[in-house]
């Protein structure tokens, strides 16, 4: 499976954090989002209410995830359409990658889905022989560069006009003009043969729809709607728990959807697709795959950790993120960042490899407050590090030493005694561990007389 | 505020040009009509059932034609007139195309109609 | 007269003697006899918020032994004050202690400072656990204001500070990082008030560091002795 966390959290925020020019556009770009979060919630007359809403439905789904996945798919194909359960990221990208050989396709064009990147597919169906182009701007901008998207809705979020305009003219092999309505013209020129001679169409899906077989893709751009009517073959990839049992819950979330992620009532283009072209119909593909994804995913059924897969990925916790405003997405993984990513990752790859996430947080609890279906995502990663500690990951000094910490610490004569000592050698403090590590920024508190003893 | 008030206001805050009784004259531009308006966000809704995907999406400029009457409240009113019976493609339209992928900023008409209209049509007079 | 228990903290007995004084001179004059629990060490929360829970345990015993349940128990320090509240009967084991954050439990009595910072502009830093777990927000404003003291609002006060417990050391430049940019948010007042230690700690300790022209200083001592004090 591909390497879905980054190999040290710490490394790659360093990078970050030095560079003047990502600061500012982190910093711009997560506080416009949040505000128009902000808005549209307090325009909301029951907020609380949704919200709670919300999160009852998708509870609802993952309560009983098999059931609705199993009717889901029924529904699907009731109205023509192809599913296929991937347990793994390779049995999803097999699924593809032989569907465009079997189909003979030379081109394929894909709208935004982190799923997609997830299982990456773009390389699968490469080797099998189809080109694989993004069209979701942000990602198209990214792909040219050769690079990752950082942010769930804002992917090219560190990237410049000029630096666009570049790869821009590369592709046209001439001189694209960096004005924003030059670039515009320039992706839609760009894009707009792609569509047309796209054989295969790929989507990500925001929500299933379990009762009528629908899937649902919002999108601002108009690049969901392209590849689903276009190629005479669309294939919309989904973790297989972005599902809502009825239209009417549909309605509930996409109220939230928008108003989170970035504070529109509605994306531009908010598309419900039921089957493939009917007789009758002008247009359309002829055929419609449904692939939804496990890849871990079920593995969350379990325990306490449930309530993540309610998340409806609208990025609002990324918004919010003291820590994410700082690093960005690529410290945390290529796909999934922030605090959904904090908690997610750790979950599908395993504690071992994602053992840097749950401690990426101060733990301030903003994400919590942002999450539109109510995920308590600080108290998860509190029990992801109660598992690293009592899953024997933490490492033996780090366990060592809360332990005789705690021992000195749980009487008034050990306490005494370790202060007194730790007092007696502060000056050590700044050599090693943790005193080390405070002391590389800051200046260390002096340990004088306890106030304890002063009141005497 | 009449629903059809909400709406014109809330589709000119989307980015479309509103209009009342006649249709703009626009060269080049493709024409629909909406199966239902949305009040709340000034939405469109088109019917694969009754024109092709394509017509609004692919061209530059594009038009609705909405029957005042047809107009509802929201998502929920929708969906609760359209029961099961879904066309293959619902979409639903509320703007031009935009990103703002570049730096952040705001820019139109990146795959689909950049400039959009809705013309409201009152109902029928009876008699 | 009425009684509390102080809950000097961890912080506030080893590194802020001073705030922990103040703490105890406001409680005096707002009329309550203060009494400092002799067994009381700490609430477990570095441990917890670690996820060494076990250990956690073993040092919140210590609190549930030092206190009773009969006065309110009061700690300049909200994120204690949130330990022990929220976290601390279900770790423990045992029932809930009636424990108040500093300046809620003035607020709540009606407590008038004394007049010490007339003409004075000071920001004033949330810390989260006060903010989102306690919901204290106007009370500390409020009594910074009764105080004599003009408050300029920091540009993005639900934003963290940057100290998080063992964040702080585990993930250094990060915090830093953040720490930098609540102290630049404070340089217009040059003043900026915290109700919690470990915001404190880590703040101060960034200002000095970088001579960042902020004076960073607990609300208690803001109130009890005022800015010149």
């Amino acid at each position: 499976m591909r390497e879905l966390t980054s190999p040290r959290f710490r490394e790659i925020a360093r990078v970050k954090l030095a560079d003047a020019r990502v600061q500012r556009a982190l910093d711009e770009s997560v506080t416009r989002l949040r505000d128009h979060r902000l808005a549209a919630w307090s325009a909301e007359p029951e907020l609380e209410e949704l919200r709670r809403r919300g999160h009852e439905i998708r509870m609802r789904v993952v309560d009983d995830l098999d059931g609705h996945v199993a009717r889901f798919r029924e529904a699907v194909e009731a109205r023509g359409g192809t599913t296929f359960l991937a347990r793994s990221a390779e049995e999803a990208t097999g699924y593809v990658a032989d569907l465009c050989r079997r189909r003979g396709a030379r081109l394929l064009a894909k709208s935004k889905s982190m799923v997609s990147e997830e299982i990456e597919l773009n390389e699968a169906v490469e080797a099998a022989g189809t080109r694989v182009v993004e069209t979701d701007l942000g990602e198209y901008i990214l792909q040219l560069a050769g690079e990752h998207p950082v942010h769930i809705v804002a992917p090219a979020i560190e990237k410049t006009r000029e630096q666009i305009a570049e790869l821009f003219s590369r592709v046209e092999g001439r001189r694209v003009g960096d004005s924003l309505e030059e670039l515009t013209a320039a992706a839609r020129r760009q894009l707009r043969e792609t569509f047309l001679a796209a054989d295969v169409g790929v989507s990500g899906v925001n929500f299933g729809v379990v009762d009528t077989g629908s899937i649902c893709i919002c999108t601002n751009e108009g690049n969901g709607r392209m590849v689903s009517t276009l190629p005479k073959v669309h294939v919309a990839v989904m973790g297989l728990e972005r599902l809502v049992p009825s239209t009417a819950d549909l309605a509930v979330l996409l109220r939230l959807l928008g108003r989170s992620g970035t504070g529109q009532k509605l994306t531009v283009y908010t598309s419900l697709i039921t089957g493939p072209r009917r007789p009758g119909d002008e247009d359309g593909p002829e055929e419609l795959h449904v692939v939804l994804l496990d890849n871990g995913r079920t593995n969350l059924l379990r325990g306490r950790y449930r309530e993540m897969l309610a998340c409806i990925r609208c990025g609002a916790c990324l918004n919010v993120c003291p820590v994410y405003r700082k690093t960005g997405g690529a410290a945390y993984g290529p796909v999934y960042s922030g605090p959904m990513g904090a908690v997610l990752l750790p979950l599908l790859v395993g504690l071992e490899q994602g053992r840097d996430l749950p401690h990426a947080s101060s733990l301030c609890g903003a994400c919590t407050e942002a999450c539109p279906v109510q995920i308590p995502l600080h108290e998860l990663l509190l029990d992801l590090r109660r598992d690293l500690v009592e899953q024997g990951v933490a490492s033996r000094l780090e366990r060592l030493s809360f332990q005789l910490w705690s021992l000195a610490w749980s009487t008034p004569l050990g306490y005494r005694l370790s202060t007194g000592l730790a007092r007696r050698l502060q000056a050590l403090a700044p050599l090693a561990g943790p005193g080390r590590a405070w002391a590389s920024g800051r200046t260390l508190p002096r340990l004088g007389r306890r106030y304890r003893d002063r009141r005497r | 505020m009449s629903l059809v008030e909400e709406f014109a206001a809330n589709a000119a805050a989307a980015g479309f040009t509103v209009h009342r009784g006649e249709p703009p004259r626009i060269e080049g531009a493709e024409t629909s009509t909406a199966l239902y308006g949305l009040a709340e966000s000034g939405s469109v809704v088109l019917s694969s059932s009754q024109e092709p995907r394509g017509r609004s999406l692919l061209p530059d400029v594009h038009v609705t034609l909405l029957d005042e009457e047809r107009i509802l409240p929201g998502l929920a009113e929708l969906f609760e007139a359209l029961g099961d019976d879904l066309p293959t493609a619902l979409s639903i339209v509320t703007g031009p195309s935009k990103s703002a992928d570049i730096e952040q900023k705001l820019a139109v008409g990146v795959h689909g109609p950049r400039e959009v209209h809705v013309v409201l049509r009152p109902p029928a007079r009876s008699g | 007269m009425p009684r509390v228990q102080l809950f000097v903290t961890c912080l506030g007995d080893l590194v802020l003697p001073e705030a922990a004084a103040d703490a105890e001179r406001l409680l005096r004059d707002a009329g309550f006899d203060v009494e400092l629990p002799e067994r009381q060490v700490c609430c477990g929360q570095p441990a917890f918020n670690a996820g060494h829970r076990a250990a956690a345990r073993r040092v919140a015993r210590g609190f549930a032994r030092a206190f009773s349940r009969d006065a309110p128990i009061v700690a300049p320090s909200g994120s204690c004050a949130t330990m022990a509240t929220h976290y601390l009967p279900e770790l423990v084991g045992c029932d809930p202690f009636p424990v108040w954050e500093l300046s809620a439990f003035l607020a709540h009595h009606g407590y008038e400072p004394p007049q010490r910072n007339a003409g004075r502009k000071i920001s004033y830093h949330d810390s989260c656990h006060m903010l989102r777990e306690l919901h204290v927000h106007d009370q500390p404003r409020q009594l910074l204001e009764a105080s004599g003291a003009t408050l300029a609002p920091l540009p993005r006060p639900d934003l963290c500070c940057g100290f998080g417990g063992t964040f702080s050391v585990r993930m250094p430049e990060v915090s830093l990082a953040m720490g930098d940019d609540k102290l630049a948010g404070a340089r217009e007042t040059g003043v900026l008030v915290t109700a919690d230690p470990g915001c404190l700690m880590h703040l101060r300790g960034r200002a000095e560091r970088t001579a960042a022209g902020v004076r960073v200083v607990h609300l208690a001592t803001v109130l009890a002795r005022g800015l010149d004090g």
